[in-house]
């Protein structure tokens, strides 16, 4: 089971990116909203885990 | 799942504003309900700050910096154009709200709990990044 990882990276304008690894469900909302603060979000989007995890095999089977 | 957000960080948070200014060597004073903040020509505008750093504590400044509690509870900058010219633009702004961004975080880590697990400065094109990393409490 991946290890549930939060990186925030603060650029040099004080603005912040938010990359959360290894949830699940509700998990992950909760963590985001924990760090989210009062905050504004520009960009935001999912990333299930199973796309990164499946990556090798889709490209084995196209070839 | 996992997720990916880009945030605009507003200040809202006196006390992170005030020890980011500390850290980096300023004394602030702490108005509640707001205090004059001094000017360099007579004819400019007369403004009120909450946060104040006095041009005595900035180097080369013609004016006071001050940050101005916004009827949102933003607090938004004030400072002198001519001091924008002179080492207290955008670049310095930003590194005051880096350091307000990361005390932040660190203080939300800790009250709920998140360890943390780096903490790691990275040198892009456009200046240096924070890089903050956190794992759950199991």
């Amino acid at each position: 089971m991946l290890e549930k990882m939060i990186t925030i990276t603060i650029d040099v304008q004080g603005n912040a990116a938010i990359d959360l690894e290894g949830f699940e469900g509700r998990g992950c909302e909760k963590a985001f909203e924990d760090f989210r603060g009062g905050d504004r979000v520009t960009v935001e989007r999912k990333k299930p885990a199973y796309y990164t995890s499946r990556q090798p095999e889709q490209k084995k089977t196209q070839r | 799942m996992s997720k990916y957000a880009q945030l605009i960080t507003d200040l809202h948070e006196e006390k992170y504003l005030v020890e980011g200014l500390k850290e980096r060597g300023y004394e602030v004073e702490v108005h509640p309900e707001g205090a004059p903040l001094g000017r360099y020509f007579s004819e400019q505008e007369a403004k009120t700050a909450h946060v104040i750093i006095r041009r005595s504590h900035l180097k080369g400044a013609f004016g006071d910096i001050g940050f101005a509690r916004q009827p949102d509870g933003r607090l938004v900058a004030i400072v002198d154009e001519l001091d924008q010219q002179c080492g207290y633009g955008a670049k310095w702004l930003g590194r005051v709200q880096q350091l307000y961004k990361e005390k932040q975080t660190l203080a939300t880590a800790r009250a709920k709990g998140y360890i943390l697990k780096s903490r790691e400065v990275v040198e892009t094109r456009d200046g240096q990044q924070v890089r903050l990393q956190f794992v759950v409490r199991r």
